[in-house]
């Protein structure tokens, strides 16, 4: 018999399915930027072309943070209710510390050099905001308190943050921080007709932040949504040129390493931020809709496991979790077929890059946990 | 509560995943939008950043001697060109011309020129780096050209001459097509093509000759043949479709048979690029020009002016520094000698006044004048070239020893109005048009022209200078050699021209011979033949009695057959009374400089007896018509009967899928 506290016990009771998706996912991944680099009929020579560099960086990568994420999915959930607070306040020390001599990289992404270490703050806040925002309703609710002022105090800590990431300015992550935030405070229930009235009220501001509340380059973005063809050279060329390799595509695609867009290097960031449109080249309707249905999946396993915790924390860390899920694969795919501005947000398992994948990693770690510990209800002085 | 929000949370993971699944539709809609209903407009778009159309400049027209050797054909280029847009910046623009230059030598005054035009010019538009690489060079631009932004190493065609220096003048050269050239072309174009050039489908057809002639490999015919066929020789220009990658890189070349253009037309000439170079040999380092004509077809043999540059200088731009050379060199290489160089005719003129005052009435053959070594005539003297004198002169005798005070007489007594309509009649004093451009008339005066052109009335003395073919009488080599060649055939010859294939060069304006007098010509040829060939004539010594095959070595139906010419010098200068010393004897020319000493001229026919072919040698500042000029129109009746290319046909060239097919391969 196992020991029901045995580590070989915990793994035999992994969330196997949600495992197997990120698995599968990350596979993909490495095909697709396997075939990013590579070509069946190289143009110059006509042979087939093969540079494996992303996919293996992306195969190893992921493999790593495999690990890291069974490793967090092992230790007690309570270890990562602990430390929720103190990541949460040295995330915002970072941005802020980002935020007045920071090193800038890459436009947008801001970056913190310590010593030898380069972080991203923002990105830290992507998990470290859910897990304090479970934290702190966790300990309101077995205090007894849910007034409207709890919820205020919650969305004052996710302000805190995406106003900092604005700061940067890095539109999309602070778009994400804020969502998943919003979608935290959503799970912990705040009453549905204050959520209807923000809405309004955000309907209301919208464009008042646009008009005023934004760089030249943001508003630009958002106006190549528009109007790509009005700046085919410019702005709206990576758009556009991404328009045309997801729609050359087709019902089956040109097939696997036979993308004329993507060989020819007409689209910037192919292989990061725009790599679903290397999928809808190569693999066509067929092969997008595989990816968002695996997504699918791996939402409503999140979801699932959400819903089964027992703990407050972890329920709605879970639920953020997720939530984080649904915005990048949302806003990701949203702006390479042109629903969405270009704010930069990758596909989580699949575009190649190293920040994502550990802060997706880590998150699927969490849930792993919360999926362990479903039965721990971690009443407060189980907590400490 | 903590059941607070676990008795919500199935409602609210409920919305949550209903949301999603909102957002995951719209997704597919849009997936489905793209990719199913609108692929064929995607694929469109992707077909046409892909593949750019460029115009192909179209194979020049080949131009061959009258034997069938090339004389302007095509050659394989490789060239750079730099496209500023994808280039980059002025700097790296820069950057990149620097870099070139390491594979590429370019002069410092070339890349500022090439930065310059990058710089300035429409940014989408390719400007030519450098051509005629070697395949080393264009292999390494191949090698770099990932790293250098906008840049392409291409493989066309450039014109090349391979006889160099030899057609110069006759052929020209094509070069790029400067602003000026454009607005020409266009012109001639749309005016071919019969449009105005306001309509919509004029000014398709000037952009279409814009983007053409703008294109890197595209050449334009500056000057000669080249110039003058330019829209005969360009032909049609067709399309290719390149695959370009986003940095406008081109990857390949598409199929592009569909859109393939139309070649130039080829031109055959009728001269003897064999006899052009050895008349070129002959001259050596004088500076001069011969024309032959096939008196039996009227056809340019031989056109030649020396020294010329070599015209592949100028194919793909000639530097500043050797074109200033070339400007200053006081032979004037650049000058088409034959063609544009007006002289003096000199004693050749006096064949003119001969006929004249024979057709005329004026003088008989045998009339005779007494020359003493000068004549009086209104006031003043006017010296024959002997200052002893000839005695007692008729027309024979008169033409072989070429006294100048026969011809005086001869010339009152025709008055310049008779002697000039039988210079036109001749062939004098009117602007061949022979496909070449440039050209000059000369001039054959009279008392209208020098109204008209000098603003005087035709003064009795002006006569008598007219008579030994001074004052205001000029002609070209070109035009002596026509007036030899009707002399020799009586006005059998076939109006002259040069291009036998290719395209047309109607000259409606020649003035025809007409009839003379039955003994008029007979009359000139025989003073002419006695000039070469009687003891006594002027070229007698020079030419050992005026045969032009001592050795017996010349094919039937030209054996020992002899010429008849007649000498002339022609003076740069006025020579003043006060240089003559008492003697009456002017200053030696090898006491001249160059520049000043008197042009050489010599015009012939050979055989004497049945004119075959007639030629005019003019050496600049050669001194001695008889002594220097004859000799090598000997040489040149010589070499053209030996090989009597005249006689057979002109080349026929093969149809143009052979050149096609070696341009496609290209």
């Amino acid at each position: 018999m196992i020991r029901r506290d045995s580590l070989l016990h915990k793994l035999t009771q992994l969330h196997w399915f949600l495992l197997l998706t990120i698995i599968a996912i990350a596979t993909f991944g490495t095909l697709v930027l396997f075939s990013a680099g590579s070509s069946a009929h190289d143009l110059a020579t006509g042979l087939l072309k093969i540079d494996a560099t992303y996919a293996i960086q992306h195969a190893t990568r992921f493999v790593l943070m495999l690990g890291v994420a069974l490793v967090v999915a092992l230790l007690p959930l309570r270890l990562w209710a602990a430390v929720a607070y103190p990541a949460y306040a040295i995330g915002v020390v970072m941005l802020v510390m980002v935020d007045f001599g920071g090193v800038v990289v890459n436009g947008a992404e801001r970056w913190l050099q310590l010593g030898p270490l380069r972080l991203q703050p923002s990105e830290l806040m992507k998990i470290a905001v859910p897990l304090a925002l479970a934290r702190y309703y966790h300990q309101m609710f077995s205090v007894g308190r849910s007034s409207l002022w709890t919820h205020f105090i919650a969305f004052v800590m996710v302000l805190i943050p995406v106003g900092l990431v604005l700061r940067q300015p890095d539109l999309g992550t602070a778009l994400m921080i804020m969502g998943t935030g919003c979608a935290v405070i959503f799970f912990a229930g705040i009453s549905l007709r204050l959520v209807i009235g923000i809405f309004a009220l955000v309907a209301v501001l919208t464009p008042l932040v646009y008009f005023f509340g934004m760089h030249d380059y943001q508003r630009q973005r958002i106006e190549t949504m528009f109007n790509p063809e009005a700046d085919p050279l410019g702005a709206g060329y990576q758009l556009q040129q991404g328009l045309i390799a997801v729609g050359s595509g087709g019902l089956a695609g040109k097939g696997f390493m036979e993308g004329a867009q993507k060989e020819l290097k007409y689209i910037p960031e192919q292989h990061t931020d725009f790599i679903f449109s290397i999928i809808a080249e190569e693999f066509g309707f067929v092969g997008s809709l595989v990816v968002l249905i695996a997504w699918g999946i791996a939402l409503i396993q999140g979801m699932q496991i959400a819903g089964n915790s027992r703990s407050t924390f972890g329920g709605l860390a879970a639920a953020g979790f997720v939530s984080t899920l649904l915005l990048y694969v949302g806003i990701n795919i949203g702006m390479v077929i042109g629903l969405l501005p270009v704010v930069g947000i990758p596909l989580p398992l699949i575009s190649y890059g190293g920040t994502v994948i550990v802060t997706v990693m880590i998150g699927f770690g969490l849930l792993m946990a919360v999926h362990l510990n479903r039965a721990n209800d971690m009443t407060l002085s189980g907590l400490f | 509560m903590s059941r607070d929000w676990r008795n919500q949370f199935p409602t609210r993971r409920q919305m949550f995943l209903g949301a999603s699944g909102l957002v995951f539709a719209g997704l597919t809609i849009r997936l489905a939008e793209l990719q199913l209903f609108r692929q064929a407009e995607f694929e469109t778009k992707a077909t046409e950043t892909r593949i750019r159309l460029e115009p192909a400049p179209p194979h020049r027209g080949t131009i061959y001697d009258r034997t069938g050797r090339v004389l302007a054909g095509s050659k394989r280029n490789f060239y750079v060109t730099l496209r500023p847009e994808l280039a980059g910046d002025d700097r790296e623009i820069a950057d990149i011309i620097d870099r070139i230059s390491r594979i590429v030598p370019l002069s410092e005054a070339k890349k500022r020129s090439l930065y310059q035009e990058a710089t300035t010019q429409a940014a989408f538009r390719d400007v030519l780096v450098a051509d005629d690489l070697t395949w080393e060079q264009f292999a390494q631009v191949n090698v770099m050209a990932p790293e250098l932004a906008g840049v392409t190493a291409e493989v066309g065609e450039l014109r090349s001459y391979p006889l160099q220096a030899a057609f110069y003048h006759t052929i020209g050269y094509v070069a790029k097509a400067n602003e000026a050239d454009i607005m020409r072309m266009i012109e001639i174009e749309t005016k071919a093509a019969g449009e105005n050039p306001e309509s919509p489908a004029g000014k398709a057809r000037a952009a279409a000759v814009r983007r053409l002639y703008r294109h890197p490999a595209m050449r334009l015919g500056k000057t000669g043949i080249e110039a003058f066929g330019e829209a005969r020789l360009k032909g049609d220009p067709g399309k290719i479709r390149l695959l370009q990658n986003a940095g406008g890189r081109v990857i390949d070349r598409l199929p592009s048979e569909d859109l393939q253009g139309k070649p130039g037309a080829d031109v055959v000439l009728s001269i003897d690029a064999e006899l052009q170079n050895f008349a070129i040999q002959r001259f050596g380092i004088e500076a001069g020009s011969a024309v032959m004509i096939d008196v039996a077809t009227g056809e340019v043999v031989c056109m030649m002016s020396t020294p010329a540059p070599d015209p592949n200088l100028f194919v793909s731009g000639i530097a500043a520094g050797p074109y200033q050379a070339l400007r200053a060199d006081e032979r004037n290489p650049l000058y088409h000698k034959a063609y544009d160089g007006v002289y003096p005719p000199g004693s050749t003129f006096k064949t003119v006044v001969a006929a004249a005052a024979l057709e005329s009435g004026a003088m008989k053959p045998e009339d005779t004048v007494q020359c003493s070594g000068k004549a009086w005539y209104y006031n003043r003297f006017y010296n024959c070239w002997r200052p002893q004198g000839h005695g007692t002169v008729n027309l024979h005798s008169g033409l072989m020893h070429s006294c100048d005070c026969y011809f005086y007489r001869a010339a009152e007594k025709t008055g310049i109005e008779a002697i000039a309509e039988v210079a036109k009649r001749f062939g004098l004093g009117h602007r061949y048009e022979l496909g070449v451009t440039g050209g000059k008339s000369g001039s054959v005066p009279n008392d209208a022209w020098k109204r008209k052109v000098i603003g005087e009335q035709w003064y009795a003395g002006d006569t008598i200078s007219a008579a030994i073919g001074q004052g205001y009488v000029t002609a070209t080599p070109f035009q002596l050699a026509v007036m030899c060649g009707r002399i020799a055939s009586g006005g059998a010859m076939p109006n002259p021209h040069l291009v036998a294939s290719g395209f047309n060069v109607p000259d409606y304006e020649i003035t025809p011979m007409g009839t003379f007098k039955p003994g008029v010509l007979e009359a000139v040829r025989s003073g002419m033949f006695g000039v070469t060939a009687e003891p006594g004539g002027t070229a007698y010594n020079y030419l050992q009695g005026g045969s032009v095959d001592p050795k017996g070595e010349l094919p039937a139906p030209y054996t020992n057959a002899k010429m008849a010419g007649k000498s002339g010098t022609a003076q740069v200068r006025v020579i003043q009374a006060s240089e003559r010393n008492s003697r009456g004897e002017a200053i030696k020319n090898d006491k001249l400089p160059w520049k000043l000493r008197d042009h050489a001229l010599f015009i012939a026919y050979a055989p004497a007896d049945k004119p075959r072919y007639a030629v005019a040698v003019v050496v600049e500042h050669g001194v001695s018509g008889s002594g220097l000029a004859a000799p090598i129109a000997r040489d040149l009746l010589a070499h053209a009967l030996k090989y009597d290319t005249g006689s057979r046909k002109p080349f026929v060239p093969k149809p143009k899928e052979v050149a096609l097919a070696e341009q496609v391969k290209t």
